[in-house]
């Protein structure tokens, strides 16, 4: 169903409101949706499933998928996500996907970023390359 | 030595970190060929968005957590949740003179069945129309084979003349008739070092297939499609690919402005473009102002208008001349799109349907049609022959609505009556058969010189067509004398009395 657009409001207003420092705080989120649920304004689960949209794509904002063809030793996702902390920032919640498909080498995406250093993706390159 | 070494070893560091970086986003809603994306955070306006199956996108609308991005090409493999990733290129169409000849969907791609495409250079489909400082005015002429129009509407390099009328009026024929004429120009000039030509681009916008069929049949029949591009969204195609096909017929043309050509480009029309590019903005959700069209039709016009010009030596040499096509509803010129482009455009020809159901063909209404910019770009000829005579059948028009009630007119009011109704014969001509400017100015100067006023009216048509075909056969050396002064001086007005007074005699 389509969100009204004081619903909309009062959603983003909430989800802006759970910020500190300029990160979300979840304790203040939870307490934003907990009185939601409480009081009961007019569609508030259209409000309820708005600040979660929000949330999901905020926190997928900080969030780090790495495929890689083989499992991963501990030193070498230490060694990930230290290269990826120094340019994304600290609060990075990683994720480790085992893809034989991949053949080799690894896919890693923060956010909408995707860094592709697979041999699937090479492999994949030089077909387009070659076809065009 | 060492330092070859050394930068072989760091460009060789250099590869190995070729992890290739892309943008990626989600579908989260698809349908009416546009898809909404979250993600994308780098996303730009206008970018190529990759869909999965060499499908294209077009990211139009850049929103807080959503891009909407409209598809260009089949949308039904498109679901919710297909991962797409931003190119960092822009929507670009193969350029060149490997286009000629061939007719081409709105990515450039050839829908003719006569293989690929040979091209080496790709514009941009959106690009800013060039500026002030490497204008140039208008001041050579496109001439339409049509005596109506270059007589007393002409056009000029560069220019924007709109031509606008209801359905069924003949505007797609005045423009098909201007392509046939270039490429008969072109021919007759093939050798010329001081002849620059004219290419033309035919832009079908939501145009029925076999119209678009029946205007390709036409131009290969006169063997003009060696000199014309056909850019086709026909009535079946995606609104997107309709909205984008003027544009990239623009860019197609702007390659010959570049360098140093001049082309001629036809919109067919710009009624249908606003209509599918309403669609486009209203499913993109878009806010609609009047008859629902988005705020900014005008500028979509306008940015496309805007570049046809004349540029200077320094910036191509060349120019792009338009011929947008607007359709009236019920002849009424005052409804939104035929006033933004008529304001936008340096003059239009207005096509009316009762003149066209009176026989006058083309029927092109002299009171309502002008050029803001085109007698500068007559050759001097023409103006001395029909310099007066757009005011002579403004002042026929008025009169002859007098006429109707009084019989007893004086000897002046009938002389500019029958003077009338003798140019209203002449103007009238068939699709299809471009005259030259030469044969033009040739017709115009006997009726000026009053060798028609002794021709029954209903004769003047049978008798240009015997004059022409005179001069045609038998007066080819004057006719080449006027073309190559481009002016009528005292020798050429005496071969021309002594050429009239041999036909005269002849003439039954």
């Amino acid at each position: 169903m389509k969100l009204s657009k004081d619903s909309r409001k009062t959603a983003k207003q909430l989800f802006q409101a759970s910020f500190v420092d300029g990160r979300l705080d979840s304790q203040r989120l939870l307490q934003a949706t907990s009185l939601v649920i409480e009081r009961k304004p007019r569609n508030y689960v259209g409000i309820l499933k708005e600040i979660q949209r929000q949330v999901r794509l905020e926190t997928a904002k900080s969030h780090v998928v790495i495929d890689s063809a083989i499992n991963l030793s501990s030193e070498e996702m230490d060694r990930v996500m230290n290269d990826l902390r120094s340019k994304y920032g600290n609060d990075l919640s990683p994720e480790l996907h085992i893809k034989p498909e991949l053949l080799g080498g690894l896919r890693i995406q923060v956010g909408s970023d995707v860094y592709d250093g697979s041999v699937r993706g090479r492999l994949a390159n030089l077909e387009k390359t070659l076809a065009a | 030595m060492s330092t070859i070494l050394q930068e072989l070893e760091s460009q060789i560091s250099g590869l190995s970190t070729s992890a290739m970086k892309s943008n990626v986003g989600v579908v989260r809603e698809a349908g009416d060929g546009v898809a909404k994306i979250e993600g994308l955070s780098d996303v730009m306006l206008n970018e190529l968005i990759e869909f999965p199956g060499g499908l294209y996108g077009l990211a139009l609308n850049l929103e807080e957590t959503e891009v909407g991005c409209v598809l260009l090409g089949d949308f039904t493999e498109v679901k919710e949740g297909t991962e797409v990733k931003t190119t960092g290129r822009l929507l670009s169409v193969p350029v060149g003179k490997g286009l000629l000849g061939r007719v081409v969907n709105t990515l450039g791609e050839p829908i003719d069945g006569k293989g690929p495409i040979v091209s080496d250079t790709t514009y941009p489909v959106e690009k800013i129309a060039p500026g002030i400082i490497k204008r140039k005015s208008v001041s050579q002429p496109v001439q339409t084979g049509i005596m109506a129009i270059d007589a007393m509407i002409p056009i000029g390099r560069g220019q924007r003349e709109l031509i606008i009328g209801d359905r069924a009026t003949g505007k797609t024929t005045v423009a098909i008739d201007t392509i046939l004429n270039q490429a008969q120009i072109n021919k007759a000039n093939v050798g010329n070092p001081d002849f620059r030509p004219i290419y033309s681009i035919y832009v079908g916008i939501g145009q029925k297939n076999s119209n678009i069929a029946r205007s390709i049949a036409i131009l290969e029949k006169a063997g003009a499609m060696e000199y014309t591009i056909i850019v086709s969204a026909s009535a079946s195609e995606s609104a997107t690919n309709q909205y984008l096909a003027p544009f990239a017929g623009a860019a197609m043309s702007e390659w010959f402005m570049d360098n140093g050509m001049d082309a001629l480009i036809v919109y067919d029309d710009l009624s249908k473009h606003a209509v599918a590019y309403r669609q486009v903005s209203l499913v993109l959700k878009r806010p609609s102002g009047r008859e629902a069209y988005p705020g900014d039709v005008f500028y979509l016009h306008s940015r496309l208008l805007e570049r046809s010009a004349r540029v200077d030596e320094k910036n191509g040499n060349g120019s792009v001349t338009a011929l947008p096509i607007i359709e009236t509803q019920a002849g009424d010129v005052s409804a939104y799109i035929p006033t933004n482009v008529i304001s936008i455009t340096d003059g239009q020809i207005y096509l009316e349907t009762d003149l066209f159901y009176q026989g006058i063909r083309p029927a092109i209404s002299v009171g309502l049609s002008v050029s803001r910019v085109g007698s500068a770009a007559q050759i001097k000829a023409t103006k001395q022959v029909a310099g007066k005579i757009k005011g002579d059948l403004a002042q026929y028009r008025e009169l002859a609505a007098f006429a109707q009630f009084g019989s007893d007119l004086d000897a002046k009011t009938k002389a500019t009556l029958d003077r009338g109704q003798r140019i209203v014969e002449l103007f009238k001509q068939t699709q299809y058969m471009p005259l030259t400017i030469e044969l033009q100015v040739a017709v115009l100067w006997t009726m000026q010189n009053g060798y028609l006023d002794d021709i029954a009216v209903d004769k003047i048509k049978d008798f240009q067509n015997k004059l022409m075909e005179f001069f045609k056969t038998r007066k080819t050396d004057l006719l080449a004398k006027i073309i190559n002064k481009k002016a009528i001086d005292d020798e050429i007005t005496a071969e021309l009395k002594s050429a009239l007074s041999d036909f005269k005699s002849t003439y039954k």
